[in-house]
Formats: C-alpha cells, structure tokens, sequence
C-alpha cells in the first residue's frame, strides 16, 4: 500500500503529573490500524532523582493515608475497565501488543481478557487472603495469636525490573506494590513496554493522586547511571528475567537490600493413560497444545516437554504425531511470532540432532512444520529432562509410568528450575504424584489446558507473594503488660 | 493456472471469505471483479492484492438487491474484460452473526427474513438473470452460490440468514436442471464458520471449541479453504459436477 497513513504516536511511560521529560522515538512498528511510534524519555541519573524525589513524596503525602481495603477498591475498579470491550488502553492493547510481541492477535485478545479478570476485588481479597490471617495486619498493629502486636510494613520505595516475554506479567507486581502502600519505579523491556503504562493510567482514571506514586519508564538494559540510582534509593528490588538480567541485577544490589528475583523456570507436563481413551485423547491432545501456543512457550508455565504413559488408546509416538498435526492447526489460528536468526537457529539445531538419531534407528522421530520453523515436535522412546528452544518445540517422552520419571527429574528441580507440571491423570493419583513433584522442587500442580493461567494467590515461584516484600514490627507480648505500671491509675 | 482467460465477478468481495475467493480465482489467472457494496475501501484493497500479486481485477459498487444496478454491473464487465464466465453469488444483507444477540425464532417477524432474502437470494437472482444470457451464447458457463452448512447443522439458529441460504441451495439446484444443456454448471458452497471473517468475529470461545470438537479435521476454516473450493467449483476440473452443495467445513457435516 502506497497511501500514507498518520504515524500515530503513544508513551511508553507513565509519570506522576506535572513532570515532563524530553522524548524520543522509538522505531515505527506496523500495526493492523497504521504505523505506530512509541515515545520514550530521555533520561539521566539526574532527572531519574527528581521522579523518585517525586514518587516518594506523593506516598507519603497520599498513598500512605490509604487503607488496604481502599487500595483493593481502586485496584478492582481501575481492572474492572479492561472487561469493557471498547475500553481505549484494551483496544490499543489488543492492537498494538501482537505487533510489539509478534504473539498472534486472537491468542492476545483471548489471554489478555482471561487475564484481567484475576484483578477483580475478590481475587484481589483471596491474594491478600492468602498469606494474612488479618489483613489489616497491613494497616495497623493486630493481635497475634502468640500474645502481642505485629504490623507489616512495604517498601518504601519498589524498583522493579520486568520482562516482555509474557504481556501483562508487570500488573501483578504494580499491585503488590500499590496494596503494600509502596512509591514504586517500574522498568519495563523494550520488547513489551507498554502494559505496565496503561494500567497506571487506568489507575489514574480511577484515583490520579493513588498513581501519582507510580513511575514506569523503559531504558536500555545495562544503562549503569540509571541502574544504579534506582538501586540506591529504593529499599527492595525486584526481577524478572533470565539468568542474565537476574545476575546482573543482583550484582549491584547492596546485602542491605531486599532482593526479590523471579528467574529463568521450566515447566512440564503429565499424561496418564486415563487421559488417553478413545474419548478423551483428543480434547487433552488440544489443551496441551494451546498450552504450547500461546505466547509461544515464553512463559515460565509454558510446557517445554510432556510424558506420556504407555497404555492409552494412542501410544507416545501417536501422541506426537497428533499434537504435531494440532500444532500445525493452530498455526493458522494463531501464528508464531516471526523468529530472530538466533532463535530459529537453536530449533533448527535441535530438529537435526534428532534428525540423525532418527535416521540411526535410536528411538527418536522428529515431527517437523515445513516453513519457518513454526512447530517442533520431538518424539523420544525413553524419558530423560531436556529443555527447549521454545517457540513452540516440544520434546514428547514415552514412559512406563509417568511416576518413574521423577528422578529424571530431580537434578533440574534441585537447581530451582522447575516450576510448573500441568497433568491430565486419575483422580486417585493426584496427591501421590503431587507429593513425588512437591519433594523435587515443582511448586504448581494443574490440570493441562490450565497451564498459563495461575490463579490469585499462587505461590509464585514456591514462595511467597506479599510476604517477600514486607517487614514485620512486633510489640513484644509482654510489653503492654509491663506498662500498665506506668499508669498512674493502675493497681 | 487452472482459470486462465477467464472473466470472474464474485459480488460481497471487499472482504472475507468474498476477498478470498476473488485473490484465489485471480491468483489462477482469471480476470476478477470485486463487487461491494459499502466497503470502498476494503475493495480497492483487495484489488490491490490482486494486482501486487500480478493479476487483474477492479472493483464495481452495486446493490445487488437491485435489477438495474446489477444489469450495469454485469455490462461493465462484459465491456471491460470481453466475457463473464464464472459468476461467484455470495453477497448478502447486511448481518450481525452474534451467538448472544441474535433473535430468536419468536422474536422474528416477516420483514427480517424478507430482508435476508432481497440479499441473497434477490441478490443471486439478479446477477444470474444478468449474467445468464451471455453465459448462453458462450455456451459455457460457472455460477457458484455462497451458502452456510448451517443449512444442515444449524448448529447456531440465525433464522433468516439460514433460511434465506436454503432458499437459494434451492435456487441452485433447480438453476442447475435447466442450465445444464447450456454447458453451465450451478453448484453452492456452504462453509462453515470461518475464522477472519464479520460471521465469527462474535463467536466466543466455548461455540468454536464445541464445533472444533465435532470437526474430523479438528479446526474451523479459514479463508483460504473457502477459496480453493471456489477455484475448484470455477475450473473446467468441475465440468461434471452441477447442482451440488459442496461443504467446505473439515467434515463436520456430511452426506446430503
């Protein structure tokens, strides 16, 4: 098309009102309704100081007077927005994010919708829920059952590196720091910029003062001057990311410090022969294929490999021929984001070696899309663990029994890497297999089809959510009794 | 290059399964024009495609519900490409396909499936009353009538727009024993539901796992399917196969 449409441009940050910064461009990126440019701030460890100069005094100023359940309110009522179809953040979101990411437009729409409905009040209620007995231990000093008082305080001030690989992963993290009353710097990746943007406007429309508190900015990873200052005024730090960015982060982050990292995770799947039955195969061979699909296997709850149990109606390798050919089927529902050198190289890697092991009759079958690299299924006659390259490359394991392959997978869930089994067995073996997983380090056991969708109150990671954040203040038990002396009226 | 020297006209072009099957008949060589009725935009698009791709088309604004606008169209196309010999009837009034808004049958009355009717039906009428006597005097000729496999599993009941689709599945047939001397072949292709299009753009999530589900070949259309159907039913491979509804839906529906 020759016709010159208007660029349209869009921050990709928020800062709290009355600051303005110089911009930038970014590259222009092709969405359906034109070509858009996103705007980025100039920054220098100078002006960095004066937003957080600016972030703290408006916590202490407003957000701290707020109680919990006022911050839920305001929380509830800015998500509640995005169910609304004609909401303008959700349509630039549904228009912009599959060019940004390159994840396929209708899986975005979907996800994101499913998404932002874990943000309601009472989702937010069973968060909190979860790890307070009392909430209000949040807002003031409560009674504890060992005798005395505790209060829990946030941050001051939160700066939190985020990914791009999973959109909308950096909302959790801004509401933690909202319901812990904390003034907080979000630095966002340039590869998805701009969730994190539009839910602190949200938060604007519902309460200016509330997200006045908040700063989202996107600066090149590694920019030293920045880095630094952040990490120097704030009080905890969170990331995420790989290996790479957690390290690097770490590095620079005081003993003093609160240092919260949500690091490179491997996910798996289970299929027991009850899953297999000529009724059931093929509704669990396309849950666990949406699981792969979506977001291209990026997120940490992706499944990068699947057991499969002897005994079904369809054996291992069927298995992987028919979530190949469901694979292959979903790649005109929702295709692959188009793949850096570096990326298809790694699948195209993978697919040989096992291409040779094929063809030497050693128990492998590779099941392979003929263009781009689109899909990857690798079917093995013995279980071992081995990651993928992602981008939907998916290692298919025959076992006896999918039990037996625990200890396969002992050494990677000793190194913290595993994270979630998403399996599809009978019901009578749910908590001994959970138990087995839970003894290796897996911290989320889900039904497949559920995989990338954690619900509220999950522990990220195997930890916890709030409670890594704050510090406590006791009053000791005895205290108040002791003092009672001190009144003059006391006898 | 199965269409070669052939003139097409497919009314409802601007855009889905209709842009479609215009790009795949003009990417086997045949001359396509890209009938709209609104969507001017949308239309120059799709010949935009056609010609980037190295074919020919243009696009023409008619309302097909009406006679004389049809009679113009269908000269123009004469006058402009020399012939007409496939005529591609999927043009409709205008529809919401909501699985949640739509009417039921009791809240219908008379005038919604008139309206339904005057498009594809009327619509389909009009073109091929234009369209035949030249379809004659060729002696050969392809007319290919958009319908729905709702027709047979309404799995979905959007009454008048169905109802309508069955009234011209009855066109086809009876199209078909007449103009069969004539070496010209009616045939209808009934899709079912089709990702990318204004007919699933509503469709939630639980309807297309359930049609999924039933789908032998365990996905909706696309598009494109649609279209190579199209390039079948239009070539002289199909120069046998009249009056025929040719479901194009994964095997969700079979037998007649």
């Amino acid at each position: 098309m020759n016709e010159t449409k208007e660029i349209t441009r869009i921050e990709a940050f928020f800062l709290p009102a009355g600051m303005s910064f110089e911009t930038t461009t970014s590259t222009r990126i092709l969405t359906s309704e034109g070509p858009v440019e996103l705007l980025i701030p100039v920054l220098d460890g100078e002006k960095l100081k004066m937003i957080i100069a600016n972030l703290s005094r408006n916590r202490s100023d407003y957000l701290s007077t707020l109680s919990t359940s006022e911050i839920i309110e305001r929380i509830a009522v800015a998500s509640e927005k995005w169910l609304n179809p004609s909401y303008p953040q959700r349509v630039l979101a549904e228009q912009l994010l599959p060019a940004l990411t390159g994840y396929a437009a209708d899986s975005i729409r979907l996800q994101l919708k499913r998404y932002m409905r874990t943000f309601r009040r009472k989702e937010l209620l069973r968060f909190i829920g979860e790890e307070f007995d009392d909430p209000l231990v949040l807002d003031e000093f409560r009674p504890r059952k060992s005798g005395g008082f505790s209060r829990a305080y946030g941050p001051k001030l939160l700066f939190q590196v985020f990914s791009g690989n999973v959109p909308g992963v950096s909302l959790w993290s801004m509401t933690m720091g909202l319901l812990l009353r904390s003034a907080q710097l979000g630095k966002t990746s340039m590869a998805e910029p701009l969730m994190a943007v539009w839910f602190a406007q949200s938060l604007a429309e519902v309460d200016a003062k509330l997200a006045d508190s908040i700063a989202i900015l996107p600066w090149k990873g590694g920019s030293e001057e920045l880095e630094r200052e952040a990490i120097r005024q704030a009080d905890t730090v969170t990331v995420y990311g790989g290996r790479l960015a957690v390290e690097s982060v770490r590095a620079k982050v005081p003993i003093e410090k609160k240092f919260v990292a949500y690091g490179p995770k491997a996910s798996f799947a289970m299929i027991g022969k009850e899953a297999l039955t000529p009724d059931r195969m093929n509704v669990t061979i396309s849950r666990l294929a949406a699981d792969v699909a979506h977001y291209d296997q990026q997120s940490c709850m992706s499944p990068q490999c699947v057991y499969i149990e002897d005994g079904g109606s369809i054996d291992a390798q069927g298995f992987a021929a028919l979530i190949a050919a469901e694979l292959g089927r979903l790649q005109l529902r929702w295709p692959r984001a188009s793949l850096a050198d570096q990326e298809a190289y790694a699948i195209l890697e993978v697919r040989n070696r096992y291409w040779l092991e094929e063809a030497a009759g050693e128990g492998s079958a590779v099941y392979a899309s003929t263009k781009d690299a689109q899909w990857t299924v690798v079917y093995h006659n013995t279980p071992r663990f081995e990651g993928s390259p992602l981008n939907r490359t998916l290692h298919v394991y025959r076992c006896r029994r999918v039990e037996d392959v625990i200890p396969m997978l002992e050494p990677a869930g000793q190194a913290g890497l595993l994270q979630t089994c998403g399996a599809a067995i009978g019901p009578h073996r749910m908590f001994a297999l959970a138990e087995a997983l839970g003894n290796i380090g897996v911290n989320r056991f889900c039904h497949i089809g559920s995989m990338l969708q954690a619900k509220a109150g999950w522990h990220h990671d195997g930890r916890f959510n709030l409670m890594d954040l704050i510090r406590f203040t006791d009053i000791e038990r005895t205290m108040e009794d002791e003092l009672e002396q001190y009144d003059p009226d006391f006898e | 290059m199965l269409l070669k020297t052939k003139t097409a006209l497919v009314t409802g072009a601007s855009r889905g399964i209709g842009a479609e099957i215009a790009a795949a008949l003009a990417l086997h060589g045949a001359s396509v024009v890209v009938g709209y009725h609104t969507r001017k935009d949308a239309a120059e698009r799709t010949v935009e495609r056609v010609r980037e791709a190295g074919g020919r088309a243009f696009a023409y604004q008619a309302d097909v519900r009406s006679m004389d606008e049809v009679t113009v169209m269908v000269e123009e196309v004469v006058n402009r490409y020399g012939s007409i010999d496939i005529v591609v009837n999927n043009a409709l009034s205008p529809y919401s396909f909501n699985p949640a808004q739509r009417r039921t049958v009791w809240e219908h009355n008379w005038e919604d499936y008139q309206e339904q009717l005057d498009g594809s039906l009327g619509g389909a009428f009009h073109v091929c009353k234009a369209a035949m006597p030249h379809l004659q005097k060729q002696g050969s000729g392809r007319i290919i009538n958009v319908v729905t496999n709702l027709i047979d599993f309404p799995v979905v009941p959007y009454h008048d727009y169905t109802t309508a689709k069955s009234a011209l599945l009855g066109f086809t047939r009876n199209m078909a024993a007449e103009l069969g001397r004539f070496n010209i072949t009616v045939n209808a292709l009934a899709p079912g539901l089709t990702q990318g299009t204004d007919s699933s753009r509503e469709t939630r999530e639980d309807v297309r796992r359930d049609i999924v589900r039933l789908t032998p070949m365990q996905r909706l259309a696309v598009p494109q399917d649609i279209a190579n159907a199209a390039v079948l039913l239009a070539s002289d491979l199909s120069g046998f196969i009249t009056g025929q509804c040719l479901r194009v839906d994964g095997g969700l529906v079979m037998g007649s």
